[in-house]
């Protein structure tokens, strides 16, 4: 792999690339930081000062610079912690679509034969369902929370991952390195995880990027039907929901999350097809 | 294709609507909780709960509550459902016209716009006009569906009132239509006013529906549209005097669309997916719509109806992008 | 590629005319349109899940009549039944149809109609949820226009039933003739507005009925237009679209009431939110259930969560009510909480917890509610953590008492009973009771069947004091009805949260 590398063109030279991940990292830096910069503690209610206006409205409260929710939450903590949930559903269900899909896909790929058959065939039953009707079907079934949401996803999302990898395995099986591996007595399970994994590892991480932008967005699409975490987590989905019944006094609830998420996807979508431009050896033939 | 090929395809999707009729069934069967619980009012007592478990054949083992399942189904029986007390084929039958007109219209503008922004982004060579165009796409892309029919309620129907946000005709209107197709019944019986009235309700539903679709289309097609134009025999054509317009109309644009239509296909089906959501911001009365209402309402029966319809649909889109392969290419449909 | 062309060039035609058609809106002054925030999935009002389903009935009050129905004010008047009574002996009962009514189809709404309807509701086999009242009635008997009931027993509740959930009489011959299905298809009542179109899951339209025995009403046509979409209905009255709209949030109501044009009526209707409380858990520890009462400031929730619309309420009783009793008092006192914490070893530090369900977006701000009165218990050392699920589910645990600790709830009761209020919520062995304790059981008991009314009313007082004192549950406050209308049009609000198009006049 690190031979590999060198034929690549540098990744700091690709500007989508670089400018999305800048994104996502500061996007990641203020989730894991959230505790210490909000400035307030997100559920810490106060019915007394709720609505507050934001800092460009002239009675604000300067204690509360984005103003106060109906419950006199301060808004700018949610959105910070909202970013960390966020986050959290984005890697937790993407990691779950990524090793069910992966898993699936490097088993149809290499072995080929019925199991790659049967695998496909399951491929084909998954992308034959309404995926935003599902989810919400199952998130109404498993009950709501972090962990049915997370699972939803992933259940869902891993034939994205699954056909991508199935096919890049596929051609990687026919390389000569895994020949040679063959030859050396490598078993199946070990030439899969020594030798095709790595390579395919840019693949998995563009894959990787665009999921967690659609997690964000199923995770949104789920707490606007009311069916996203539960308790009084702060998210973002949740918060749109909230501010769209404020929208013609209180626009900015509605809008600062949903301008989060677009940031948030869009860079993401930098990222993972800042990827694929630099490390795909297809696109720079 | 030959008629051969057409009917593999045609039985190879057999097995999958097989699997899916299974997955649809087992997953609405390991739901924690009763479903009959849920639906019995308040008031009911053992008797009537027991008596409704009969009725919906709840109290048989599971296997074989799936083959009776399955066999009615053949006969398109799928069951009554629970909340509206109506047979639940009928019942999609009825609406499923609504949702198509949607989805057709939205295709429609998709298309429509994807060749109209990539055609332009590949046309011009300043430095302007295909950056926006990226940029649109981009934008569009990015918007999930239902953010963009929130926009729209705000913008248009609120903000500055040019379009009605829900419904599908207006309540007042008295028609004389027969089948549930009204648009494209009111196009045919050449009443101009009344299709009128009803694109009036669909168009922001169909462009909310169509944005995402159309940034993922567009990029595509800009970049394959750019790749052809430096492909040998366009550059042959170049040299032989033809304007860059009518090379990009005529040969590019052909060359494009396979990988186009592909993607298209799988687009195609994430906008059916999306009117579910869509229906219901919009309160427009199609299958989507009546889903949301189904799951909230635990109705077993019309769920199952529903994502079974669905997950049909899906499959016949992807037998009819399989069979415009070979429409879109000569050589394959000779060959 | 001639088919693409064609594909841009007609969707570009098609924009500009539909441009240049816009707004077509002619305001109709015969025609009254009403956004809805509710689907009708069925026309049969007396069998399946949507007769019991409050917000719809306004649309079934508009097709069918009742046995007897209800003012504004809740009190009882004339519907198809003119008198009714029980027997002094209290073993039958006695009614009399009106002579001038007729169904849709013209012909006359007769004695038989009423006995098959009842006999019908009785029936456990057609579905009727609330059978369980009509199973009570025995064999009829007509002699002109009064019908004569034996009874199986005394039950002072079966009079206010006929003008509540599922009392509607149908048309015996027209219904046999098109059974059920048909019936679905095309409903016939003896309602002052008769069915027109219905187009599922988007709106009923109705013209008025001239035979009407009562009032004509003054719209020739009346339209529901299903909007379940709260922001979407909000629209629809803002541009014009509708007339009448229902159950808006509160901020939207402020905001439009002040717009010129459209009009806002409020008011308290027979609907209370409420805490279900389980005797499982810690809620067997009396200290924690009435910390957890102190603890909540209804007042502050009424106006800042609900900008002052709602009443804060201490018993079952809304003020409206029958039983109620403005002396019975639960006061907001944080100190006490913590007190009485503190008697059980439970601080701040050391919390009690328990989980709380509630609905979301079922009534207005009911998540929110529940999130505010979280945050009410967290600071004297309550913690709750919040499970959200949906109605249908808030049923079935309570059908099987397993209900969380506590469990947020919207109790209606237009009939204003308190047989319908604590009577049902609060009896142990009545299928909707969460708190099942004998001291209370046998203090309701005994007042099921009790003849003497004053007596009966006074019991319920007395059991309402009780469960107050000892926390058996949490009543919070009595909702109060937002309905937006355009100028022009006036619209009396119904307690009983109805919107009856009957009741909308031109102005």
């Amino acid at each position: 792999m690190a031979d590999a590398t060198a034929h690549y063109p540098s990744p700091w030279r690709d500007a989508g690339l670089v400018t999305g991940s800048l994104i996502v990292i500061s996007f990641f830096a203020i989730a894991i930081l959230a505790h210490w910069i909000s400035p307030h503690d997100p559920l810490e209610q106060d019915l007394i000062s709720n609505l507050l206006p934001p800092f460009w409205v002239d009675q604000h409260d300067p204690a509360f610079l984005l103003g106060t929710d109906s419950l006199g939450r301060d808004l700018l903590s949610r959105v910070i912690h909202g970013a960390r949930i966020a986050l959290t559903v984005a890697v937790l269900a993407a990691g779950f679509a990524a090793v069910l899909g992966t898993v699936m896909g490097l088993i149809a790929g290499f072995y080929g034969g019925w199991i790659d058959s049967f695998i496909s065939r399951l491929v084909d039953i998954w992308m034959s369902f309404p995926a935003v009707l599902l989810s919400i079907v199952l998130v109404a079934v498993l009950g709501t929370g972090l962990h049915s949401v997370v699972i939803a996803i992933g259940i869902i999302d891993w034939t994205r991952f699954c056909r991508v990898i199935r096919a890049e395995t596929k051609v990687q099986r026919e390389q000569d390195y895994v020949a040679a591996g063959r030859a050396l007595g490598l078993t199946g399970p070990a030439i899969i995880l020594k030798e095709i994994l790595p390579n395919l590892l840019p693949v998995l991480m563009t894959l990787f990027c665009l999921e967690m932008g659609i997690a964000v967005v199923v995770e949104a699409i789920l707490s606007f039907v009311g069916l996203s975490l539960s308790s009084d987590a702060p998210t973002w989905g949740g918060l749109i929901e909230e501010g769209r019944q404020y929208v013609h006094e209180a626009w900015w609830v509605m809008l600062i999350p949903m301008l989060c998420i677009l940031t948030l996807v869009i860079a993401l979508n930098a990222c993972g097809e800042g990827i694929r431009r630099v490390y795909d050896p297809v696109m720079h033939k | 294709m030959s008629l051969k090929q057409f009917l593999q395809r045609l039985l190879l999707a057999l097995p999958t609507l097989f699997g899916v009729s299974l997955v649809v069934f087992f997953l609405m069967r390991v739901v924690p909780g009763d479903p009959i619980a849920m639906m019995t009012p308040p008031g009911a007592t053992e008797a009537d709960v027991a008596q409704l478990r009969a009725l919906y054949g709840l109290d048989k083992p599971i296997i074989t509550q799936y083959v009776i399942w399955l066999g009615a189904l053949f006969q398109g029986d799928l069951g009554t459902s629970i909340s509206l007390r109506q047979d639940v084929f009928s019942l999609i039958l009825e609406r499923m016209p609504a949702t198509l007109e949607l989805a057709f219209l939205s295709t429609m503008i998709a298309i429509a716009l994807c060749l109209i922004l990539s055609l332009a982004g590949a046309y011009f060579r300043d430095r302007i006009i295909p950056r926006a165009v990226d940029a649109i796409a981009s934008t569009a892309q990015a918007v999930p569906d239902f953010l963009w029919g929130l926009i729209f309620i705000l913008l248009l129907g609120v903000a500055w009132p040019l379009f009605p946000i829900s419904g599908r005709i207006n309540p007042r209107l008295d028609h004389d239509l027969v089948s549930q197709f009204y648009l494209f019944e009111s196009l045919i019986k050449l009443d101009f006013s009344l299709a009128l009235e009803l694109l009036r309700h669909l168009l922001l539903p169909a462009i909310a529906l169509a944005l995402p679709m159309t940034g993922i289309v567009t990029r595509l097609l800009k970049v394959s549209l750019e790749e052809t134009w430096k492909q040998d025999y366009i550059t042959m054509a170049r040299a032989r005097g033809f304007s860059r317009w009518y090379i990009l109309r005529k040969e590019a644009l052909r060359n494009a669309l396979i990988p186009t239509v592909t993607l298209g296909g799988v687009q195609l089906t994430f906008l059916l997916g999306g009117t579910v959501l869509i229906e219901k911001l919009f309160s427009y009365p199609g299958i989507g719509n009546m889903a949301i209402g189904a799951v909230i309402q635990r109705d077993l029966p019309l769920i199952q109806g529903l994502i079974l319809t669905f997950a049909v649909m899906f499959i016949v889109i992807n037998l009819l992008i399989d069979l415009s392969y070979s429409w879109l290419n000569p050589r394959m449909r000779h060959g | 590629m001639n088919i693409l062309n064609l594909i841009s060039r007609s969707m570009g035609a098609l924009l500009v005319l539909i441009c240049i058609s816009l707004p077509t809106q002619a305001a109709d002054d015969d025609t009254l349109t009403i956004a809805y925030n509710v689907n009708l999935p069925s026309w049969d009002p007396t069998v399946g899940l949507s007769a019991v389903n409050p917000t719809i009935q306004s649309i079934y009050k508009s097709v069918f009549d009742q046995y007897i129905d209800q003012n504004p004010d809740l009190s009882f008047k004339p519907g198809l039944l003119t008198d009714w009574s029980w027997s002094d002996d209290k073993t039958s009962i006695s009614m009399t149809l009106r002579e001038n009514a007729f169904w849709h189809d013209g012909t006359p709404v007769t004695v038989e109609d009423v006995m098959w309807s009842l006999e019908r509701a009785g029936n456990p086999d057609t579905g009727n949820p609330i059978q369980f009242i009509w199973g009570k009635v025995g064999e009829m008997t007509a002699d002109g226009n009064t019908i004569t009931a034996q009874m199986a027993g005394y039950d002072p509740s079966l009079f206010p039933w006929m003008a509540f959930l599922t009392g509607y009489i149908l048309p015996k011959n027209y219904f046999e003739k098109v059974g059920a299905e048909g019936f679905e298809k095309a409903p016939m009542g003896s309602g002052p507005y008769m069915l027109d179109a219905f187009e599922r899951d988007g709106f009923v339209r109705l013209k008025r009925f001239d035979q009407y025995w009562g009032d004509a009403p003054a719209f020739e046509t009346v339209i529901f237009k299903f909007v379940t979409d709260a922001s979407s209905r909000v629209a629809e009255i803002e541009s014009g679209s509708s007339d009448i709209t229902i159950e808006v949030p509160y901020e939207q109501f402020d905001r439009l009431a002040a717009v010129d044009g459209i009009n806002g009526v409020s008011t308290p209707v027979s609907d209370i939110g409420m805490i279900f409380l389980n005797d499982i858990e810690v809620m067997e520890d009396a200290n924690v259930r009435k910390a957890a009462a102190h603890a909540i400031n209804k007042p502050v929730i009424v106006d800042r969560l609900l900008r002052g619309y709602g009443v804060p309420i201490d018993t079952l009783q809304a003020p409206e009510y029958m039983a109620y009793d403005d002396s019975i008092k639960v006061a907001y006192d944080p100190e006490l909480a913590s007190e009485l914490l503190a008697k059980s070893g439970y601080s701040k530090d050391n919390p009690a917890k328990f989980k709380i369900q509630t609905t979301r977006g079922f009534k207005p701000k009911d998540y929110e509610m529940v999130q505010a009165i979280v945050g009410m218990w967290r600071k004297i050392g309550i913690e709750a953590e919040i499970e959200v699920y949906e109605i249908a589910k808030h049923y079935e645990l309570r059908a099987s008492d397993t209900l969380a600790p506590a469990a947020f709830y919207n109790w209606g009761n237009s009939i204003g009973d308190p047989s319908t209020s604590t009577g049902f919520a609060m009896f142990g062995p009545s299928p909707h009771s969460t708190w099942d304790t004998e001291d209370v059981d046998g203090m309701i008991g005994p007042l099921w069947g009790e003849a003497d009314e004053a007596k009966r009313i006074d019991g319920y007082k007395k059991v309402d004091a009780y469960i107050a004192e000892n926390a058996y549950v949490i009543p919070l406050l009595q909702y109060v009805q937002p309905i937006l209308h355009r100028e022009g049009i006036s619209v009396t609000p119904h307690v009983a949260n109805f919107v009856l198009p009957q009741l909308v006049t031109k102005q």
